[in-house]
Protein backbone atom coordinates (compact mmCIF):
# COMPACT_ATOMS: atom_id res chain seq x y z
CA UNK A 1 0.00 0.00 0.00
CA UNK A 2 2.77 2.28 0.99
CA UNK A 3 4.54 1.56 -1.99
CA UNK A 4 1.65 2.25 -3.95
CA UNK A 5 0.95 5.97 -2.41
CA UNK A 6 5.25 6.28 -3.18
CA UNK A 7 4.68 5.63 -6.54
CA UNK A 8 1.74 7.58 -7.71
CA UNK A 9 2.91 10.03 -5.49
CA UNK A 10 6.33 9.91 -7.35
CA UNK A 11 5.09 9.72 -10.75
CA UNK A 12 2.92 12.88 -10.03
CA UNK A 13 5.63 14.69 -9.12
CA UNK A 14 7.90 13.86 -11.91
CA UNK A 15 4.57 14.92 -14.11
CA UNK A 16 4.48 18.21 -12.43
CA UNK A 17 8.15 18.45 -12.26
CA UNK A 18 7.86 17.79 -16.26
CA UNK A 19 5.59 20.47 -16.88
CA UNK A 20 7.72 23.06 -15.01
CA UNK A 21 10.72 22.82 -16.74
CA UNK A 22 8.56 23.03 -20.18
CA UNK A 23 7.32 26.27 -18.97
CA UNK A 24 10.26 27.59 -18.04
CA UNK A 25 11.87 26.49 -21.41
CA UNK A 26 8.89 28.22 -23.15
CA UNK A 27 9.56 31.36 -20.66
CA UNK A 28 13.23 31.02 -21.37
CA UNK A 29 12.59 30.73 -25.75
CA UNK A 30 10.29 33.70 -25.43
CA UNK A 31 12.53 35.41 -23.28
CA UNK A 32 15.82 35.18 -26.08
CA UNK A 33 13.51 35.79 -28.77
CA UNK A 34 12.70 39.43 -26.73
CA UNK A 35 16.18 39.94 -25.95
CA UNK A 36 17.39 39.16 -29.94
CA UNK A 37 14.82 41.92 -31.29
CA UNK A 38 16.07 43.79 -28.41
CA UNK A 39 19.51 43.89 -29.70
CA UNK A 40 18.39 43.99 -33.47
CA UNK A 41 16.31 47.34 -32.47
CA UNK A 42 19.25 48.46 -30.69
CA UNK A 43 21.42 47.93 -33.69
CA UNK A 44 18.83 49.44 -35.96
CA UNK A 45 18.65 52.85 -33.75
CA UNK A 46 22.43 52.93 -33.53
CA UNK A 47 22.82 52.78 -37.38
CA UNK A 48 19.60 55.77 -37.14
CA UNK A 49 21.48 57.52 -34.90
CA UNK A 50 25.15 57.35 -37.22
CA UNK A 51 23.11 58.28 -40.28
CA UNK A 52 21.63 61.25 -38.75
CA UNK A 53 25.08 62.40 -37.00
CA UNK A 54 26.28 62.15 -40.83
CA UNK A 55 23.24 64.19 -42.29
CA UNK A 56 23.69 66.90 -39.52
CA UNK A 57 27.79 67.13 -40.37
CA UNK A 58 26.82 67.69 -43.56
CA UNK A 59 24.53 70.23 -43.22
CA UNK A 60 26.48 72.21 -40.74
CA UNK A 61 29.59 71.81 -43.29
CA UNK A 62 26.98 73.19 -46.32
CA UNK A 63 25.72 76.01 -44.54
CA UNK A 64 29.03 77.04 -43.21
CA UNK A 65 30.24 77.18 -46.98
CA UNK A 66 26.93 79.31 -47.63
CA UNK A 67 27.94 81.24 -44.94
CA UNK A 68 31.41 81.75 -46.24
CA UNK A 69 30.19 82.83 -49.40
CA UNK A 70 28.51 85.59 -48.28
CA UNK A 71 31.31 87.07 -46.78
CA UNK A 72 32.83 87.24 -49.76
CA UNK A 73 30.19 88.16 -51.28
CA UNK A 74 29.62 91.49 -49.22
CA UNK A 75 33.28 92.29 -49.68
CA UNK A 76 33.33 91.93 -53.06
CA UNK A 77 30.32 94.31 -53.56
CA UNK A 78 32.77 96.84 -51.06
CA UNK A 79 35.56 96.10 -53.35
CA UNK A 80 33.86 97.46 -56.31
CA UNK A 81 32.64 99.98 -54.54
CA UNK A 82 35.98 101.29 -53.33
CA UNK A 83 39.06 99.73 -55.43
CA UNK A 84 41.89 101.52 -55.98
CA UNK A 85 40.46 104.84 -53.89
CA UNK A 86 37.69 104.34 -56.29
CA UNK A 87 34.92 106.84 -55.16
CA UNK A 88 31.74 106.04 -57.28
CA UNK A 89 30.25 109.75 -56.34
CA UNK A 90 33.30 111.75 -58.64
CA UNK A 91 33.15 108.75 -61.48
CA UNK A 92 29.24 109.70 -61.76
CA UNK A 93 29.93 112.72 -61.72
CA UNK A 94 32.74 112.64 -64.58
CA UNK A 95 31.22 109.93 -66.21
CA UNK A 96 27.65 110.18 -65.75
CA UNK A 97 25.92 107.89 -68.48
CA UNK A 98 28.60 105.50 -68.16
CA UNK A 99 28.14 104.77 -64.42
CA UNK A 100 24.30 104.92 -64.97
CA UNK A 101 24.25 102.04 -67.22
CA UNK A 102 26.63 100.08 -64.79
CA UNK A 103 24.18 100.86 -62.01
CA UNK A 104 21.48 99.79 -63.67
CA UNK A 105 22.95 96.82 -64.87
CA UNK A 106 24.05 95.96 -61.13
CA UNK A 107 20.52 96.56 -59.82
CA UNK A 108 19.50 94.44 -62.74
CA UNK A 109 21.67 91.66 -61.48
CA UNK A 110 21.01 92.02 -57.62
CA UNK A 111 17.53 92.09 -58.30
CA UNK A 112 17.79 88.72 -59.98
CA UNK A 113 19.94 87.40 -56.90
CA UNK A 114 17.14 87.96 -54.71
CA UNK A 115 14.56 86.21 -56.84
CA UNK A 116 17.07 83.14 -56.71
CA UNK A 117 17.52 83.71 -53.13
CA UNK A 118 14.44 83.17 -53.10
CA UNK A 119 13.98 79.87 -54.73
CA UNK A 120 13.83 80.99 -58.77
CA UNK A 121 14.98 78.23 -61.01
CA UNK A 122 18.32 78.93 -62.77
CA UNK A 123 18.07 79.92 -66.37
CA UNK A 124 19.91 77.90 -68.83
CA UNK A 125 22.31 80.90 -69.76
CA UNK A 126 22.99 81.01 -65.79
CA UNK A 127 24.12 77.57 -65.46
CA UNK A 128 26.24 77.16 -68.66
CA UNK A 129 27.95 80.47 -67.46
CA UNK A 130 31.36 79.52 -66.93
CA UNK A 131 33.41 83.16 -68.22
CA UNK A 132 33.87 86.14 -66.16
CA UNK A 133 31.88 87.84 -68.59
CA UNK A 134 28.92 85.70 -68.90
CA UNK A 135 28.60 85.53 -64.67
CA UNK A 136 25.89 87.57 -62.43
CA UNK A 137 29.28 89.69 -60.09
CA UNK A 138 26.50 89.96 -57.52
CA UNK A 139 26.02 87.03 -56.64
CA UNK A 140 28.24 84.37 -58.79
CA UNK A 141 27.79 81.39 -56.16
CA UNK A 142 24.81 81.88 -56.29
CA UNK A 143 23.39 82.47 -59.79
CA UNK A 144 26.19 80.35 -61.47
CA UNK A 145 27.32 77.35 -59.95
CA UNK A 146 29.07 76.13 -62.93
CA UNK A 147 31.36 79.37 -62.39
CA UNK A 148 35.03 78.53 -61.13
CA UNK A 149 36.80 81.55 -60.04
CA UNK A 150 40.16 82.12 -61.41
CA UNK A 151 42.55 82.48 -58.12
CA UNK B 1 -7.32 3.49 -1.80
CA UNK B 2 -9.95 5.53 -3.61
CA UNK B 3 -9.02 8.56 -1.61
CA UNK B 4 -5.25 8.13 -2.88
CA UNK B 5 -6.59 7.50 -6.74
CA UNK B 6 -8.78 10.55 -6.25
CA UNK B 7 -5.88 12.54 -4.65
CA UNK B 8 -3.84 11.04 -7.87
CA UNK B 9 -6.41 12.15 -10.37
CA UNK B 10 -6.88 15.69 -9.41
CA UNK B 11 -2.96 16.22 -9.22
CA UNK B 12 -2.99 14.45 -13.16
CA UNK B 13 -6.41 16.44 -13.80
CA UNK B 14 -4.62 20.08 -12.39
CA UNK B 15 -0.99 19.09 -13.73
CA UNK B 16 -1.04 21.09 -16.82
CA UNK B 17 -2.51 24.17 -15.46
CA UNK B 18 0.11 24.56 -13.37
CA UNK B 19 2.19 27.56 -14.49
CA UNK B 20 0.58 27.30 -17.87
CA UNK B 21 -1.54 30.88 -17.28
CA UNK B 22 -1.38 32.42 -20.60
CA UNK B 23 0.74 36.16 -20.45
CA UNK B 24 -1.26 38.73 -21.82
CA UNK B 25 1.21 40.61 -24.96
CA UNK B 26 0.91 44.18 -24.76
CA UNK B 27 1.87 45.68 -28.51
CA UNK B 28 3.02 48.88 -28.68
CA UNK B 29 3.67 50.09 -32.13
CA UNK B 30 4.63 53.17 -32.81
CA UNK B 31 2.51 56.05 -34.95
CA UNK B 32 5.23 58.36 -37.02
CA UNK B 33 3.70 62.07 -36.75
CA UNK B 34 2.11 63.16 -39.89
CA UNK B 35 4.24 65.03 -42.42
CA UNK B 36 3.82 69.12 -42.37
CA UNK B 37 4.44 68.58 -46.53
CA UNK B 38 4.72 72.39 -47.32
CA UNK B 39 5.38 73.55 -50.83
CA UNK B 40 8.56 75.81 -50.48
CA UNK B 41 7.87 79.17 -50.57
CA UNK B 42 6.72 80.90 -54.22
CA UNK B 43 9.78 82.41 -55.69
CA UNK B 44 9.56 86.54 -56.17
CA UNK B 45 9.38 88.21 -59.45
CA UNK B 46 10.88 91.34 -58.91
CA UNK B 47 9.99 94.42 -61.12
CA UNK B 48 13.05 96.63 -63.22
CA UNK B 49 13.24 100.16 -62.07
CA UNK B 50 15.71 102.58 -63.61
CA UNK B 51 18.31 104.39 -61.54
CA UNK B 52 18.86 107.82 -63.00
CA UNK B 53 21.80 109.55 -61.96
CA UNK B 54 21.61 113.70 -61.27
CA UNK B 55 24.36 115.88 -61.12
CA UNK B 56 24.78 119.57 -61.03
CA UNK B 57 25.71 119.49 -64.58
CA UNK B 58 23.14 117.62 -66.01
CA UNK B 59 19.98 117.96 -63.54
CA UNK B 60 18.19 120.84 -66.15
CA UNK B 61 18.62 117.90 -69.07
CA UNK B 62 17.11 115.49 -66.83
CA UNK B 63 14.29 117.47 -65.41
CA UNK B 64 13.27 117.86 -69.32
CA UNK B 65 13.55 114.50 -70.41
CA UNK B 66 11.57 114.03 -67.42
CA UNK B 67 9.24 116.32 -68.30
CA UNK B 68 9.01 114.79 -72.11
CA UNK B 69 8.13 111.52 -71.49
CA UNK B 70 5.22 112.61 -69.46
CA UNK B 71 6.69 111.52 -65.92
CA UNK B 72 6.47 114.24 -63.23
CA UNK B 73 9.73 116.34 -62.50
CA UNK B 74 10.84 114.81 -59.38
CA UNK B 75 13.32 112.53 -58.45
CA UNK B 76 13.86 110.24 -54.51
CA UNK B 77 17.70 111.18 -54.48
CA UNK B 78 20.77 109.56 -52.60
CA UNK B 79 23.70 110.34 -52.19
CA UNK B 80 26.52 107.91 -53.58
CA UNK B 81 27.82 107.09 -49.70
CA UNK B 82 23.76 106.03 -49.19
CA UNK B 83 23.18 104.02 -52.65
CA UNK B 84 26.44 101.76 -51.31
CA UNK B 85 24.44 101.71 -48.01
CA UNK B 86 21.75 100.75 -49.71
CA UNK B 87 23.65 98.38 -52.26
CA UNK B 88 24.82 96.57 -48.96
CA UNK B 89 21.20 96.28 -47.17
CA UNK B 90 20.06 94.40 -49.89
CA UNK B 91 23.00 92.18 -50.16
CA UNK B 92 22.27 91.53 -46.69
CA UNK B 93 18.93 90.94 -47.31
CA UNK B 94 19.61 88.75 -50.42
CA UNK B 95 21.57 86.83 -47.91
CA UNK B 96 19.37 86.50 -44.89
CA UNK B 97 16.73 85.35 -47.65
CA UNK B 98 18.77 82.85 -49.16
CA UNK B 99 20.33 81.37 -45.55
CA UNK B 100 16.46 81.36 -44.29
CA UNK B 101 15.73 79.10 -47.84
CA UNK B 102 18.58 76.90 -47.21
CA UNK B 103 17.93 76.43 -43.60
CA UNK B 104 14.15 75.51 -44.65
CA UNK B 105 15.23 72.49 -47.28
CA UNK B 106 17.90 71.20 -44.51
CA UNK B 107 14.89 70.90 -42.36
CA UNK B 108 13.01 69.23 -44.91
CA UNK B 109 15.51 66.78 -46.28
CA UNK B 110 16.03 65.83 -42.32
CA UNK B 111 12.60 65.56 -40.77
CA UNK B 112 10.64 64.80 -43.92
CA UNK B 113 13.10 62.64 -46.15
CA UNK B 114 11.87 61.61 -49.30
CA UNK B 115 10.70 57.77 -49.08
CA UNK B 116 13.59 56.80 -51.51
CA UNK B 117 16.16 58.55 -49.18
Amino acid sequence: MAIAIMLITGIAGAGIYVMKLRADNATLKANQFKLETAITEQNKVLEQQKKDFTAILESNKKLNVLINTFKKDLQDLDKRFTKKDRDIGKLAIDRTGAIERIINKGGKNAARCIELASGAEHTEAELKATLKSEINPECPALANPNFVEYQ
Amino acid sequence: MNKILAIAIMILLTGCSIGGEKRIKIFSVEEPRQKLDYPMPTALQLEELKWIIITSKNAEEVFAKLEEAGIDPVLFGLTDKDYQVLARNFAQIRQKLQETNNLLEEYKKYYEPKEKE
